[in-house]
């Protein structure tokens, strides 16, 4: 066996063991090759794209759009209509561009109404195709309006312009509406039938149905349309009418000429929001009708990802799609934690989100259907279980209460000074030392079980055992980062007072960020070995999880010390070396299990989707 | 002015205006954004000659938003729950157009009255009743009419007690039912509760054996 790495810390040699099929490896590892402080935790990431990953890209929203746009103008160039109808044509058709052209060359006159471009009585329509939808079909109404709500359109006999003979319901493909509002023409005053307004300079605005309203109007509807309801389709505002506004119209409702504007700078700063918003839902509506790609679903953030190699089902079943939009940290509002984040001075976390399910995290190494399945026990189960989160516990030698109030799962009690493992309860001793046993249920016990309530009481432990683990992880990451935020400040101040500078007290975040990361992997690790099917191979995959497991609790204990000035140095090597050997324990877990999935090595103790149902149970 | 006082006040004007209608819009305290509509039961219906009472919100962003709409007064229909008086109307959701108005959304509650649509159901319950046996619907809905909406009552009814309310007709049940399954020594509110989720009415009464009465009655 051969060692590509240096330690100072000679306990925790790499071990590769003869079990464990890894390639040969081309990372290096040059330590002391300069001092700044991202050279000390460089891995040579040249080479070949380990079984984890998977390539991606990610769009910016313009980026996006300008896909929409290829599609917009094919459809423009093949039906010779303008791009505004284009666009409702393909947003009816959920940007399918082949359905859309078949449905259109089958009946175009059902297609230009059920997309509400044109209105449905069309004089086209031959005698024996009068079957054409009704607006309220072709609109989303669950059920005919009631013939009592059509009694009385509001200021219906004042407008004779709603009704005006002149305006005709067909379209012809180059309408010019789409681009021009239609004001209908009529001398008389008019009266806007929604606001009630009649005063001489209102003007009035409809869609080619010639249904008139103010702007005024027209704007506010589209405004409560798109902020309130989140909805793209701004079908006329009369009853029953279901043409749909093209995105040109919604434009130039929101965004005055700038020969005319409206002259309230805070209405039209709410516009302009609004405009925005609007062009959001248009691109998410793109992004959510195309398998390939997904929408960031951090806060604030309109980014975009495709990963089609991710985009069938079954595909799930040998890779967990774990992408990253390309931006970090927050944009709109913060949550608790991304607030003490900011406060840390970590730049912000990468976005990371499961692109083949909701999972907005990496939920590495196991496949969707199996996280989705344990967090679903975890909620069914969440009133048993939830003692366990709990952040207070008994020492189980004097039962005095113990607080946990850092990571690290090495806890000593105060009173008695008695040593023991957080998760376990049981003593240190047996966890301190090269054998870390803490991760694995001992299944026996199990296996003894009898008479169906002593078997439902092992089921249950046996949960609790992967359950507790879970969540300790989850839970110790938080308390990481809050002991982190704790450490830096002290190491700020010591810059002040020592001859430190501020790269030298840098490598705590980078151990940090590491931790919090395998802390992920190992949390998910117990969602899998859970579900895993006793044998060989769930024995090789919890000792990968035990290695990675006794490597982060290390440095996690190494981060929680007293720092005193004049120990930095080795502290920092000591650091520095730890968080390269767990970052390098993580990637074997993460290579080893997806390399399993891809082998179809992975066998389950219960069905899975998409996998062979388990052979015995028994 | 803003637009949707300006709107709000027209509709009340309008609606004090016409006399050919029935409709009545009345303020409730000085706002006019919460008020209160009323109208007669139509005729020929379970409902005639009761009156109506609707509690109405009209929203910040009124008309572009449906007005909220509930009954006040208590209804036995199927798509108007018992207990709440909240309303299952296409047009009070997503098929409110802003041209819409407070007067013509309650002609649409008043000829919701008329013609019940039971597949579209806000009261489960009802809906069932309405669907099972009309007939006893009928007589149950006009019941509540009389007690709740002041309505002259059918002469085939129940006879009345001297509080004027009789839980077994407002709950739609038989007497007789009833009174058989208290002598089996269960209380009677629990025995009117059961069998009104279960639906022990008319001809669906047969269908549901004294077993699986008495099993819900002993859960
Ligand atoms: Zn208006
Ligand atoms: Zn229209
Ligand atoms: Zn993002
Ligand atoms: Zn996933
Ligand atoms: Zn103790
Ligand atoms: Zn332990």
């Amino acid at each position: 066996m051969s060692s590509d790495y240096e330690y100072s810390d000679d306990e925790n040699y790499f071990d590769d063991g003869d079990d464990m099929d890894t390639q040969e490896d081309a990372e290096t590892f040059d330590e002391d090759e300069d001092d700044v402080m991202g050279v000390d935790f460089k891995t040579d990431d040249k080479g070949k794209r380990k079984a984890y990953e998977l390539d991606y890209s990610s769009f910016s929203q313009s980026d996006v759009e300008d896909l929409m746009k290829k599609d917009i103008e094919y459809i423009c160039g093949i039906f010779g209509v303008d791009s505004g109808f284009a666009a409702l044509l393909l947003r009816h058709m959920a940007w399918n561009k082949e359905r859309l052209v078949e449905k259109y060359m089958d009946n175009p006159d059902k297609l230009l109404v059920a997309a509400g471009v044109a209105a449905p009585e069309t004089p086209i329509v031959p005698p024996n195709r009068l079957k054409s939808p009704t607006a309220s079909q072709a609109g989303n109404t669950r059920r005919p309006t009631r013939t009592g709500s059509k009694l009385l359109g509001f200021g219906s006999k004042s407008s004779g312009a709603s009704k005006s003979p002149t305006i005709s319901p067909t379209i012809s493909p180059t309408s010019s509406f789409s681009v021009q509002p239609k004001s209908p023409t009529s001398s008389e005053p008019f009266t806007c039938p929604i606001c009630c307004d009649d005063v001489p300079s209102l003007k009035p605005v409809a869609l080619d149905c010639g249904h008139a309203y103010c702007s005024n109007c027209w704007t506010d509807y589209i405004s409560a349309k798109v902020n309130e309801e989140g909805d793209l389709i701004v079908r006329c505002m009369g009853e029953g009418c279901a043409l749909i506004a093209p995105d040109s119209f919604v434009h130039s409702m929101l965004i005055p000429d700038p020969t005319a504007p409206i002259g309230d700078a805070e209405k039209e700063e709410a516009n302009g929001n609004t405009w925005k918003r609007f062009q959001e839902l248009l691109v998410r509506h793109f992004v959510s009708s195309n398998r390939d790609l997904k929408y960031c679903p951090y806060p604030g953030c309109t980014n975009t990802v495709s990963c089609p190699s991710a985009a069938s089902k079954l595909s799930l079943t040998s890779v967990v799609p774990t992408v990253s939009c390309g931006a970090r940290g927050i944009g709109g509002q913060m949550t608790q934690s991304q607030q003490a984040q900011g406060n840390l001075g970590l730049a912000g976390k990468e976005h990371k989100f499961c692109f083949g399910c909701p999972i907005d995290s990496d939920h590495r190494p196991v496949v969707c259907g199996v996280a989705k399945m344990w967090l679903k026990k975890c909620r069914d189960d969440s009133e048993t279980a939830n003692w366990i989160k709990s952040n207070t516990k008994e020492c189980s030698n004097c039962q005095s209460t113990i607080e946990k109030n850092g990571g690290c799962n090495h806890m000593t009690c105060k009173k008695c000074k008695h040593e023991f493992c957080w998760v376990c309860m049981g003593p240190w001793s047996e966890h301190g030392t090269a054998w870390y046993s803490c991760n694995r249920y001992d299944e026996k016990g199990g296996i003894d079980a009898r008479d169906s309530q002593s078997k439902s009481r092992a089921s249950l432990e046996r949960y609790l055992h992967y359950y507790n683990r879970w969540a300790n992880h989850e839970q110790s990451a938080k308390l990481s980062l809050d002991l982190y935020a704790k450490t830096e400040k002290k190491m700020e101040d010591m810059q002040i007072t020592s001859a430190l500078t501020w790269i030298e007290v840098q490598f705590m975040k980078k151990a940090v960020e590491e931790v919090d990361k395998c802390r992920m992997t190992l949390k998910w690790t117990y969602a899998m070995a859970y579900y895993l099917a006793s044998g060989n191979q769930k024995d090789l995959f919890e000792d990968n999880q035990r290695d990675l497991e006794k490597a982060v609790e290390d440095l996690s204990e190494l981060l929680e010390q007293q720092i005193e000035p004049e120990m930095i140095p080795t502290l920092r090597q000591k650091v520095t070396d730890k968080t390269v050997y767990v970052q390098k324990r993580n990637e074997i877990v993460l290579d080893d299990t997806a390399t399993g999935f891809i082998e179809g090595r992975w066998k389950w103790n219960v069905s899975v989707d998409g996998f062979d149902d388990p052979e015995n149970t028994d | 002015m803003d637009a949707r006082l300006r709107r709000v006040n027209k509709e009340i004007a309008d609606c004090k205006n016409d006399k050919t209608s029935n409709i009545k819009i009345d303020l409730i305290d000085e706002s006019p954004f919460h008020l209160k509509g009323s109208f007669p039961g139509p005729e020929g219906t379970p409902y005639q000659g009761g009156h109506f009472e609707v509690d109405i919100v009209i929203p910040e962003s009124y008309p572009f938003q449906p007005v909220k709409m509930k009954f006040i007064t208590k209804v036995y229909h199927p798509n108007i729950s018992s207990a709440s008086g909240a309303i299952c109307l296409d047009i009070l959701k997503d098929a409110w157009s802003p041209v819409l108005t407070l007067k013509s959304t309650l002609i649409s509650l008043q000829s919701l009255l008329c013609s019940p649509e039971p597949n579209d159901p806000q009261d489960a319950e009802v809906a069932k009743h309405y669907t099972t046996s009309k007939n006893s619907f009928e007589e149950t809905a006009a019941y509540w009419t009389h007690i709740y909406a002041g309505g002259p009552g059918r002469s085939s009814s129940a006879p009345l007690k001297g509080d004027g309310q009789d839980e077994i007709a407002i709950a739609g049940l038989d007497p007789a039912h009833v009174s058989g399954f208290e002598a089996l020594g269960f209380p009677k509110g629990k025995v009117i509760d059961v069998l009104r989720r279960l639906n022990y009415r008319g001809a669906n009464a047969a269908k549901i054996t004294e077993d699986r009465v008495v099993q819900e009655l002993l859960k």
